[in-house]
């Protein structure tokens, strides 16, 4: 009786936690519309929401698939920014149609990934520090490449040349407006999770990830996943740039750095959604519209734009909590 | 059915500085079950990963039907039908991944569809651990399973793919006796039903003639012996040709004095009420056993003794004195040690030498204001080392080099250094040879022989029969019976270990 009552308590406590970031992030709603009501719950605040999460969600999917055999990307921001200034650039400055400036963003982010893979599947070099080498590289050649100012209208060539353009047409600033933004983002998930759900390589990378030793026992080709999972995340971190772009109508110095932290939060958040105990597409989406909604939330509420930082980290660090406590001991 | 065999012929392999094989001429045929035993590091893992595509760089052929055929990698020895259970679990499993996904890996990588058709693979997983009697929820994630059930799915892995020749490395290792005879008579259905040969890997010779048709011995990397096994066929037989040299059998008890109580447990529970109500006393000079089945709580009981579990009631008293340990430190204050059972995993740092891990629980002997005097570090290794005859190249040698029993001396060594008086061991011999056993053995009838209060965990009936003075008798996480061992016998103890209720006199 009592055996079968802490067998009761013990799975809905597993349930809560298992659940936990999508529960805060139903309270979160719940809260700021019992607050602050249609000015929180409209239509058109939905889809701020959802525009503000689209380009960390996109990030999240490229960090997921890195994450998902037990890789880590430090650097795939920096590399954003590159693939950022390659697109605006090829658009204003060589005059290329917006389709093509696409390709050759991600054509070049692709190139560029190959360093990263040569550190760390041919060189060996931990994952961690070779992206964070790759940072400052990835840095220094961007800024190289557009004379260490930003790419934007009016603006000359490091060369001193005219720009082949000099406006930006209507489709490409559509690309960072709701609502194409927001239906890029949930195609790059849907794309991702059944990539890694529902295909055998996405459950060979998930097994690379879980045990390396048994995925290459087991007759896995776990350099060549890893390598695969690498121009998958290469492609992701193109769209990710190209977004940014899109959204900021130009391609400034740095301009996706700054979104590194929030979408790894995002990965870390989603990783137990639903007891998947594993980066997933689904639990990325989840995490990162929590902390979307959160920073739409407290800026409704009035937050001073300076606590915004603090209060964000907090919640994230409550959830990650749920998702990390109460698993097994130690 | 048609018979097939696998062969290698003049296969050696070479790492460096040591000859793990050479020139081995093997051979099974299906419908039988062939054992491979020997010491350790006689070349029985070796020859089982070149068998399995894990050893590329074999030199020599490997024969199908007399057919020379090339398995340099895993997935070529699957294509041929050669299966493997490696001795560690973990290392062929997916923790993130569920029962089924697990058993179903095999398939996944060489027939799959581009398509996961998650329903189809949790029907056949289903199907076929209903088929080997194997009560595993499909959807449970394996890291939340024990080591017998993990040990389960790799075999129902194994059967469920193309299975001709089925290797088993160490099977039983992991497992309770009820477990292991239930592997065995799965192993000899297979046998009738399907055309497959397997090969037992195992250091327990009593189950190899129990279950095997022949067995083939190995010693220092070459085939020393292959010999069908008989009614006649004795234990003694097999170690000796192991050893190259013969070996008694039993291990004598040696006489200590026996002096007061030195560790009281009074209604201990704790590690999720895996351990239950349980008291015990130990005495200086005195070995005490900790039997029962795998599962029955005997590792939980040893690691809340040492605080690395939660205790949630009762008292542990250490010379009348309560203890009051949260962590594992705690206890090494107090003067307790834990050789603990996962060796590699919680035992000696596999990546560090044998210096460092001889020192890791007595560094403060060897600080000088926090300092560390690797002098004296060096001079404490190379004394445990010819005290306790560790076979190393050198106190340098990194420990995941040693061979198990090596490792298992070194993991004993770092707590003798750190002058305890309380040691708990669990499940001491678990992957160590016959001679290496019997060194074991010896080092512990000596810690407490000078005084030592000894706590000794296995499964092994026969060791705590023949190693300590008093056993109590764990299931599931209660202690059914305090019994004096040389009053007592493995029926006896059998009886309390599955449950049994006290036998009225």
């Amino acid at each position: 009786m009592t055996a079968l009552s802490t067998n009761r308590r013990k799975k809905a406590v597993h349930f809560l936690l298992d659940w936990a970031a999508v529960i805060t992030l139903l309270l979160c709603f719940v809260i700021f519309t019992l607050l602050k009501g249609k000015s929180f719950m409209s239509e058109n605040n939905m889809i701020n929401i959802l525009r503000a999460m689209s380009i960390t969600t996109v990030f999240g999917i490229a960090a997921t698939v890195t994450m998902s055999t037990d890789g880590f990307d430090m650097s795939m921001c920096t590399l954003a920014s590159c693939s950022a200034y390659v697109f605006v650039s090829m658009y204003l400055w060589n005059g290329m149609s917006l389709g093509m400036s696409i390709v050759m963003s991600i054509l070049v982010t692709l190139v560029m990934y190959q360093l990263t893979m040569f550190l760390i599947l041919v060189t060996r070099i931990p994952d961690m520090l070779a992206t964070a080498a790759l940072m400052f590289v990835h840095q220094g050649l961007g800024q190289w490449y557009i004379g260490g100012g930003a790419v934007s209208t009016g603006m000359r060539l490091p060369n001193g040349n005219p720009p082949a353009r000099t406006t930006l047409s209507p489709q490409f600033s559509a690309i960072g407006r709701a609502p194409l933004i927001i239906i890029i983002t949930l195609v790059c998930v849907l794309l991702a999770y059944i990539f890694l759900e529902h295909t055998k390589y996405g459950r060979y990378m998930y097994a690379i990830g879980g045990n390396r030793e048994a995925a290459r026992l087991s007759g896995i080709n776990v350099k060549g996943y890893r390598y695969l999972a690498g121009l998958i995340t290469a492609v992701f971190i193109a769209v990710g740039g190209i977004l940014v772009a899109s959204r900021t109508s130009s391609a400034q110095v740095m301009n996706s750095d700054g979104y590194l932290m929030q979408s790894l939060a995002a990965v870390f958040v989603g990783r137990s959604v639903g007891g998947a105990e594993r980066p997933n597409a689904i639990g990325t989406l989840v995490g990162a519209l929590l902390v979307s909604t959160l920073e739409n939330g407290l800026t409704i509420m009035a937050v001073p734009y300076y606590m915004l930082p603090a209060v964000k980290g907090g919640v994230l660090a409550l959830a990650l909590i749920a998702a990390y406590a109460g698993k097994k001991e130690q | 059915m048609e018979r097939i065999t696998l062969g290698t012929s003049k296969v050696s392999i070479e790492f460096p500085g040591v000859k793990a094989l050479s020139d081995v001429d093997f051979e099974v045929t299906t419908g039988e079950i062939r054992a491979l035993v020997g010491a350790n590091g006689a070349g029985k893992s070796t020859l089982m990963k070149a068998l399995s595509g894990a050893n590329p760089g074999y030199t020599g052929e490997i024969r199908l039907n007399g057919q020379p055929i090339e398995i340099r990698t895993p997935l070529a020895a699957k294509r041929r039908g050669i299966q493997i259970v490696y001795q560690e679990v973990d290392t062929a499993l997916i923790p993130t991944f569920t029962v089924g996904e697990n058993v179903m890996l095999n398939e996944t990588i060489m027939y799959g569809k581009q398509l996961m058709n998650w329903r189809e693979l949790y029907r056949q997983a289903r199907a076929v651990l209903d088929r080997l009697h194997i009560n595993v929820n499909v959807k449970t994630l394996v890291q939340n399973l024990s080591l017998a059930e993990k040990q389960m799915v790799l075999i129902a892995r194994a059967i469920q793919s193309k299975c001709n020749f089925l290797l088993l490395d160490e099977p039983t290792a992991p497992l309770s006796d009820a477990e292991t005879s239930e592997l065995f008579a799965l192993v000899r259905h297979l046998r009738e039903t399907e055309n497959i040969a397997i090969v037992f890997v195992s250091h327990r010779i009593n189950e190899v003639i129990q279950i095997c048709d022949s067995y083939t011995v190995m010693r220092n990397g070459e085939i020393v012996d292959t010999t069908p096994i008989t009614p006649e066929t004795t234990t003694s037989e097999i170690v000796e040709k192991m050893l190259g040299r013969s070996i008694s059998e039993s291990f004598p008890k040696e006489e200590t004095i026996i002096g007061e109580t030195v560790l009281e447990v009074e209604n201990l529970s704790g590690a999720d009420g895996k351990v239950d109500n349980v008291s015990l006393t130990v005495r200086s000079g005195e070995i005490i056993g900790i039997a029962g089945l795998v599962g029955a709580g005997k590792s939980e009981l040893c690691k809340t003794l040492f605080g690395a579990y939660r205790k949630t009631g009762g008292s542990i008293k250490l010379h009348g004195k309560e203890l009051r340990m949260r962590i594992p430190s705690h206890a090494v204050k107090n003067g307790l040690a834990l050789v603990p059972e996962e060796r590699r995993k919680e035992g000696v740092m596999v990546n560090e030498n044998v210096a460092f891990n001889l020192s890791a629980a007595s560094l403060d002997k060897h600080t000088v204001a926090s300092f560390v005097n690797r002098g004296s570090i060096n001079a404490n290794a190379r004394q445990f080392v010819s005290d306790l005859d560790i076979v190393t190249p050198g106190i340098f040698q990194v420990v995941k080099n040693l061979s198990g029993g090596n490792q298992q001396k070194v993991s004993v060594g770092k707590w003798l250094a750190a002058d305890c008086s309380v040691y708990i061991f669990d499940e001491p011999t678990k992957g160590v040879d016959v001679g290496a056993k019997r060194e074991v053995f010896h080092l512990i009838n000596d810690i407490a022989k000078r005084g030592n209060a000894v706590i000794y965990a296995s499964c092994e009936n026969s060791e705590i029969l023949s190693i300590t003075d008093r056993v109590y008798v764990m299931y599931d996480g209660q202690v059914m019976a305090e019994l004096v061992t040389k009053d007592t016998n493995e029926d006896e103890i059998m009886h309390y270990a599955v449950g049994g209720k006290h036998v009225p006199d």
